[in-house]
């Protein structure tokens, strides 16, 4: 295919010609949402270069192992669980009837409400000595029995059991769908109910699972609270301890780089093991999923596989916390408590609108660029999750406060005015480092919505004399609407969870619920932890259910 | 109107082109198809005039304005030109009234123009209705009403009929160039099949792996080919390798290539060139008679013919008349 | 739709920034205020600073977070830093923040003569407001006190598979590791460590309670941990957490010796602090003897001030000999005692 004048058509100068040609506002603005969004990592990345802290070499000596072990053990002990929890529900769910299987589809959802940390203390006090296990033994006349869950099987445990529904979200999302002609071919061919799954929705399902599981160990990774209760040194305890205990910023930063290294291989091994086999299932295929009914035996058999995972991950720690609650809840609970729920939900909120109109601006400014370049840098904007909450914080403080001292030069020379410092310790730097953090989460539903919208519903706007923006607002925005909102409450949630990135950068006057909790808990006053938990999985709970029927349809 | 001068597109970067140096003009009013096989660059040329996509090279003049060039980039919305996709793309959630009205918000007498297109598809009676609850043909006819309603000076359709039945399809081939040619516009109409674009087209240019290899008026093509691939595209064409023409015993040039057309084979009647063969196998396909033939040399050779009752043993042969020549 | 969401956001936005603004650019202006950074969250706390707003009608903003986050904090604010006084729960990182430049010096008369010197900076850059001392909790069956004495003794063979502590990311620990290093030298502070990471009944891991709970459990025979929390137990709503307090006993290492390693919770103002004068207040508030009252009677931790006397529970301990080591000296030790941990294996 190729020819003279290959080399001419692709010259530097008219490389360079088409580059001036295409490089419309839009790409600009691209670039400035990246860097704004890349700027924490940009301004860690500079720090990297001072080189690492003189006790770089005493981590790689003494911890550094110790860190990746129990990191990739982690990553497998939990990946595993969490396919095996995540893929069976959002199967059984989806493909057989029984009792209360309405009831399920949301329950099961609901484990994301609680935050991992959380999860690991109410674990810690069930399986305690003198926790609940122990008093219903003693209570129903048995021998108490006690199972140490403070190790890293028991962290992998904890975190599976509160992250498992990212996978069976996106599996069940797959199964609804996308699954039915298949179905009914493989049942045409005789393959029975296990071969239909193992040999073909499981593979066929693959991409969608993935999706899942990469959150599950983004945040797995991200976890700071439970590893340091149950005493499991991970890369990201490692990074606060480098940070804190060692007070070497250049350390962690190093270690941090080592962390993404590993999340970005992660990303990597999974993209090349795809390559492989491509799938691409019919787009114009929305039959939905015909249930089977078994029989009724099988049926309550499934309903008790199924509410398994339900009361692990939701109903166990709940009721632990709801116990503890009950205990504490005269010294916890009070009007100033009100105020600070309400606080904590409308600074949710206002992040959640932030991030979602930032993800679309990304997206859809990208996609007016013109340059295949560009469109590959916007999906840079999702790398903020892969990073440590208080390692985003840190990242936003630094060019943050450089901002601040100039603003403050610049107005102190101009007018005169003395003024404190504006962007830092303010609610903007708090949420613009939440939109950092949390962009992959609004990003990835909008996205997947968006292509689903064949390219050439906007084309054809375009071609019929429409510009770019109302093409958005009269046609785009329509048919993502859901889309849209899946992100807004996807968003919330995780910030009502949120909690090292609000610790450093939440401003005077304002607390989370979140925090309120941590404080507790972080002074060994577990239990006082309970209200302000159950508070954040109140106000999660109804936008989870919400986001389920959106997902259903 | 439109004139296109040497316009490549690479999506690798140059490893292969999805278009490669295409040049030509249409006239104001001519209705032009471009036939290609999939894959062969036609949507990618139909995409670049709309502007949806940008060339790696060469320039696009619409109405005397440079439109694509290597400085210069109009943006679809800007170029006046109505286009039609394969797969109609309505707006879902708007009905057909609101959907023909979008392209022409700004006009004065929206309304009115949006009735007239409408009825001129004949559709008027139903613009309440949403796009999921219309048929094809349907569909169809909306996404011609819509792209005709702002006057565009060029109207492309891609692949407007793959996704129907055969009868609808001749039956709305007819209806939809009717209006088209009644709105007097300038229409470009994307297909793979040659019997839509003959049936439609003043002229035709034929795409293959993405370079224009031969533009004529839609009568030449089938008699004028300029290569083998060109006379395939127009019907079934046996080429006349060295072999077949020791069977026939036909001088011809031995340094050009030479081909015939399927239905100037004759059966059992005189001509120039001819030979014997043998019947091996007979399939009846309704209308015609598909044969599997040995000739004397040993040749095989599938024909097809309109008689049902051949013998066994039979005569074939050709003029030279109908031998298509090509120099490569 | 999203036009009108887009001008809600905006407006909440500005809305929210402006509000801040306004409540930093009155800093200067002398209104009466004064903005905490404390790692001390206790509801007492909240009651102390309630009552000093009371009495002297300056407001108290608190920030609340981890001693270490908050020294970043202040860090990278520099001189815009609207820290008017730095809490912590220990002295090392007070010192750590004074090392750093974080803190300037307060000459205060009040503060000199509440606070006994070896709790406070030599150079008057933080003042020591609580103490809590670090003890050993032993099983009573199977323990008996004559077997107990020393920190050092925690490295004896007799302890193998015995002894229960927590993480060494634990600043009580570091603290205890520090004042070790700076008793013994640093080599015999390695042994130490070693010694004890082999003869721990497991892996480190959760909190202080924990260990105790772990030590009625029968997991280890003893434990080493914080006075406060032990008085915390045995006040907890939990009957089976006060039960667990309740069965084990309490001592006091290294009282032939030493003393028992103590270590305070403090308070420094802040090298750019906005509002100096109300910072000194302020601290001199908290070791007045109205707040050390509720410091000792409400969290279970020692008062500094000795005109105030320590709550019924932990008198019922029995007085003790404290370590009088400066607290400053921990500081310096304070990433050593880290980094020997790390090398010791410990976890």
């Amino acid at each position: 295919m190729r020819q003279a004048g290959n080399n001419e058509i692709f010259s530097i100068k008219n490389r360079l010609k088409r580059l001036k040609r295409d490089s419309n506002k839009w790409a600009l603005l691209t670039l400035v949402i990246i860097f704004l969004i890349a700027l924490p990592v940009i301004s860690i990345g500079v720090t990297l270069f001072a080189g690492p802290g003189e006790t770089w070499g005493h981590i790689v000596d003494n911890l550094l192992l110790d860190y990746i072990g129990n990191s990739l053990f982690l990553i497998f002990a939990c990946g595993f669980l969490v396919l095996l929890l995540g893929v069976s529900t959002a199967w059984f769910v989806a493909r057989f009837e029984f009792p209360f299987r309405r009831q399920m589809e949301w329950l099961l959802i609901l484990p994301l409400a609680i935050p991992g940390y959380i999860v690991a203390y109410s674990y810690a006090g069930i399986f305690d000595y003198g926790g609940t296990l122990e008093l219903v033994f003693r209570y129903v006349g048995m021998e108490p029995f006690r199972l140490d869950v403070m190790n890293r099987g028991g962290l992998a445990f904890v975190l599976a059991v509160s992250l498992f529904p990212y996978v069976y979200v996106s599996s069940r999302a797959f199964f609804l769908n996308q699954a039915n002609n298949l179905l009914e071919a493989s049942e045409m061919l005789g393959a029975g109910e296990f071969r239909t799954f193992f040999k073909l929705m499981l593979p066929l399902a693959r991409p969608a699972i993935i999706a899942g599981l990469i959150l599950v160990l983004m945040e797995v990774l991200n976890d700071y609270g439970a590893a340091k209760y149950y005493g499991v040194n991970t890369f990201t305890v490692g990074i606060f301890r480098s940070w804190f205990s060692l007070e070497e910023p250049e350390t962690a930063v190093y270690l941090s780089a080592l962390l993404i290294v590993l999340v970005f291989g992660l990303i990597l091994l999974e993209k090349f093991q795809r390559r492989k086999m491509v799938f691409s299932s019919n787009r114009t295929n929305t039959q939905k999923i015909r249930r089977k009914r078994l029989s009724r035996r099988m049926q309550w058999l499934i309903f008790s596989l199924v509410i398994i995972p339900v009361l692990l991950g939701f109903i166990f720690p709940v009721g632990q916390l709801a116990y503890w609650a009950v205990l504490t809840y005269e010294r916890v609970f009070n009007m100033s408590f009100l105020l600070l729920s309400l606080q904590s939900f409308w600074i949710a909120f206002l992040t959640a609108l932030a991030t979602v109109f930032v993800a679309v601006l990304l997206i859809f400014f990208s996609r007016w660029s013109r340059m295949e370049s560009i469109k590959n840098t916007a999906k840079l904007g999702v790398l903020g999750y892969a990073i440590p909450g208080a390692v985003v914080a840190i990242g936003i403080m630094i060019p943050m406060i450089f901002l601040d001292r100039w603003l403050m030069g610049v107005l102190d020379s101009l007018f005169g005015v003395q003024t404190g410092l504006l962007l830092t310790g303010t609610l903007f730097a708090l949420i613009y480092a939440y939109v950092v953090r949390f962009l992959a989460v609004a990003y990835n539903p909008i996205e997947s919505t968006a292509l689903k919208v064949s390219e050439t519903i906007p084309d054809s706007s375009k071609v019929l004399g429409v510009g770019n923006l109302k093409t958005f607002f009269r046609i785009e925005f329509p048919l993502i609407r859901t889309g849209i909102l899946s992100a807004f409450i996807l968003v919330f949630i995780d910030v009502l969870k949120e909690l090292p990135l609000t610790l450093i950068l939440k401003p005077f006057h304002v607390n989370t619920l979140a925090v309120k909790a941590y404080e507790y808990a972080s002074d060994e006053m577990v239990m006082e932890a309970a209200i302000p938990s159950l508070f954040i999985i109140v106000t999660v709970m109804l936008p989870v259910i919400f986001l389920n029927r959106l997902l259903i349809k | 109107m439109l004139k296109i001068e040497s316009l490549s597109k690479s999506f690798d970067k140059g490893k292969t082109y999805a278009l490669k140096n295409v040049s030509f003009d249409l006239e104001q009013g001519d209705v032009c198809a471009i036939v290609g096989e999939s894959g062969s660059g036609k949507t990618t040329l139909a995409r670049l005039i709309a502007g949806l996509e940008t060339p790696d090279a060469g320039t696009i003049i619409i109405d005397g304005k440079v439109v694509s060039s290597l400085k210069k980039q109009v943006p679809p919305e800007k170029r006046k030109v109505g286009l039609v996709f394969q797969e109609y793309a309505l707006f879902p959630h708007l009905n057909l009234f609101q959907n023909v009205m979008y392209g022409i918000s700004r006009q004065k007498n929206k309304k009115e123009r949006a009735e007239e297109v409408l009825k001129l598809v004949g559709l008027n009676d139903i613009k309440e209705r949403y796009p999921h609850q219309l048929s094809g043909g349907q569909q169809q006819r909306v996404a011609l009403a819509r792209a005709l309603a702002p006057n565009p000076s060029l109207l492309i359709l891609d692949e407007p009929f793959s996704n129907l039945d055969s009868m609808l399809r001749m039956q709305l081939r007819n209806q939809i160039f009717e209006i088209v040619k009644n709105a007097g516009v300038t229409a470009i109409f994307v297909t793979h099949d040659t019997q839509d674009a003959l049936a439609v087209a003043d002229e035709i240019l034929i795409l293959q792996h993405g370079e224009l290899i031969q533009k004529d008026a839609a009568a030449n093509l089938y008699t004028k080919p300029n290569s083998i691939y060109v006379a395939s595209l127009f019907g079934n064409t046996i080429q006349l390798c060295q072999e077949m023409k020791s069977a026939f015993q036909c001088p011809l040039n031995p340094d050009c290539c030479h081909a015939i057309r399927n239905e100037n084979l004759t059966i059992n009647s005189e001509c120039e060139f001819v030979t014997h063969a043998r019947v091996l196998k007979k399939t009846y396909l309704g209308h015609d008679t598909q044969l599997l033939l040995k000739l004397d040399n040993g040749q095989q050779l599938t024909v097809l013919t309109k008689d049902r009752d051949v013998a066994e043993r039979i005569k074939i042969g050709f003029n030279s008349k109908d031998v298509l020549e090509f120099h490569s | 739709m999203k036009k009108v969401l887009l001008l809600v956001l905006t407006v909440a936005a500005f809305y929210s920034c402006k509000n801040d603004k306004e409540q930093t650019s009155t800093q200067g202006n002398g209104d009466q205020e004064v903005n905490i950074y404390t790692h001390r969250h206790y509801p007492s706390d909240q009651k102390l600073f309630k009552r000093f707003e009371d009495s002297t009608g300056i407001k108290v903003n608190v920030i609340n977070a981890s001693a270490d986050e908050l020294i970043q904090k202040m860090k990278i604010e520099g001189a815009q830093s609207p820290a008017d006084v730095l809490i912590t729960v220990d002295a090392g990182r007070l010192t750590r923040a004074k090392d750093q430049d974080l803190l300037q010096p307060v000459k205060s008369d009040v503060l000199e003569n509440i606070i006994s010197s070896h709790l406070r900076d030599p150079d008057d850059y933080w003042f020591g407001l609580t103490k809590r001392a670090r003890i050993i909790v032993y099983a009573k069956d199977r323990v008996d006190t004559t077997e107990l004495s020393t920190y050092e003794d925690l490295a004896s063979d007799k302890w193998n598979d015995r002894i229960l502590i927590r993480s060494s990311s634990n600043i009580y620990n570091q603290s205890l590791l520090a004042s070790l290093i700076v008793h013994n030298g640093e080599e015999e502070a390695v042994e130490w460590a070693r010694a004890v990471v082999n003869n721990m009944a497991r892996q480190p891991k959760g909190n202080d309670r924990d260990q105790v709970k772990a030590v009625v459990a029968g997991e280890g025979d003893i434990a080493v941990v914080n006075t406060y929390y032990i008085g915390n137990m045995l006040n907890s709503d939990s009957e089976e957490e006060v039960k667990a307090a309740k069965a084990v006993g309490i001592f006091f290492p290294n009282q032939d010796g030493r003393g028992a390693h103590v270590n305070v919770s403090g308070a420094g103002v802040a090298k750019h602090a906005p509002n100096r004068e109300n910072a000194v207040k302020f601290i001199e508030f908290l070791v007045s003897e109205e707040a050390q009252h509720v410091f000792a009677n409400s969290n279970y931790e020692y008062p500094v001030n000795e005109a105030v006397e320590t709550s019924q529970l932990l008198q019922s301990w029995g007085e003790f000999k404290e370590d009088s080591l400066p607290l400053s000296r921990l500081g310096e030790y304070n990433k050593k005692a880290v980094i020997t941990f790390d090398e010791a294996g410990w976890k």
